[in-house]
């Protein structure tokens, strides 16, 4: 597996778990709890920009592994 | 008039009139009663029954009787909610029987319990050992409440210094087959989102008896058909699960890269996550 895939399958785990927290922050009645998950929301939000980014940085630069 | 249609008239009346009496005379419980409050009730009961087979031949007589015994606690009860002192005198104060650890002799004299007495109500409040008792009261209806020393008392999460998610009461939705609207608007949800959560298990609503909803969205569900075994919901765990996977990965990736500025982008981020694994651990987890 590739340095790229691998960034691709977690960035794809985080993005599902980014749902999933979606999910809960407004399900939850409970402001303390929402504040917190939308905290980590925000948090998960950054970190799938930067990597999004750096996985453009990664096909721009081999492009022969780009995909899958 | 024969006699036994007048008695099976009167009784009948009586016993709805003697409904509505107890139940305006309050829903304090019968166990947890001072002692005079329970004699007024008995009080009630046998003036009500002496009217109801004609023992108490004049019903105006009866009726002034009944009136006093229900009207008088009622009125008593109002007095002690506007004033300490008519409350303390129409219930008594309670009394202290262990202080600091120690029996207080006069006080038990006082309350006319023995010593074995005292020692069997500690007992069924699971204090066996005198030892771990710091505090014991005689409350105002005879009952015995028992404060244990503080290395006794059970643990909590405050005493382990955890910090644990705030949750609230679980709202039943489903009961017998039928969904229960109310508390489902309460939590903001509504039967359609019932119907997707069932569909997502897979089962009917008329095979479920018991649906409750938690605090933070989840619903906990019992069959009638006991046989099928229903997955719990999990989806918390799983989700602090991959958080960690994603963490990890992100370690590793800080490893391998040579790009000095990717290198440190997946630290960063492996920081933060780190961090907010800690933050979300008691909402997950726990």
């Amino acid at each position: 597996m590739t340095v790229a895939s691998q960034i691709k399958q977690t960035l794809a785990t985080l993005k599902g778990s980014q749902g999933t927290l979606r999910l809960y922050a407004s399900q939850t009645r409970d402001e303390e709890t929402k504040l917190v998950y939308k905290e980590a929301l925000e948090a998960t939000g950054i970190m799938i920009h930067d990597l999004e980014r750096r996985m453009q940085t990664l096909e721009y630069q081999e492009p022969q592994y780009k995909g899958n | 008039m024969q006699a036994w249609i007048q008695i099976l008239f009167s009784s009948v009346s009586l016993f709805f009139l003697l409904l509505l009496l107890i139940r305006l005379m309050g829903k304090k419980n019968i166990v947890r009663m001072t002692p005079f409050r329970f004699v007024s009730y008995i009080v009630t009961a046998v003036i009500v029954a002496l009217m109801s087979i004609n023992l108490i031949t004049n019903f105006a007589f009866g009726f002034i009787a009944l009136g006093v015994w229900v009207l008088f606690p009622i009125a008593l009860d109002y007095l002690s909610l506007k004033s300490k002192w008519v409350h303390d005198i129409v219930n008594g104060k309670e009394t202290v029987l262990i202080k600091h650890g120690k029996i207080m002799e006069e006080n038990l004299l006082q309350t006319r319990l023995t010593g074995e007495e005292l020692l069997r109500e500690l007992r069924s409040k699971n204090a066996f050992n005198l030892a771990d008792v710091e505090f014991a009261v005689m409350e105002d209806t005879g009952d015995i409440n028992v404060f244990f020393k503080s290395d006794k008392t059970p643990i909590s999460s405050h005493g382990l210094g955890l910090k644990v998610a705030p949750l609230a009461e679980p709202q039943t939705v489903i009961l017998d087959g039928n969904i229960i609207n109310e508390p489902l608007a309460s939590l903001g949800f509504n039967t359609e989102w019932l119907g997707i959560q069932l569909e997502t298990i897979g089962v009917s609503l008329d095979n479920v008896f018991i649906g409750q909803v938690d605090s933070s969205g989840d619903l906990y569900l019992d069959l009638f058909d006991d046989s099928v075994q229903l997955p719990q919901p999990k989806v918390k765990e799983m989700l602090y699960a991959n958080f960690e996977k994603i963490q990890a990965d992100l370690t590793t990736f800080a490893l391998e890269t040579n790009n000095e500025a990717a290198k440190q982008m997946y630290s960063a981020h492996a920081a933060t996550l780190q961090q907010l694994l800690e933050k979300l651990k008691p909402y997950l987890l726990r």
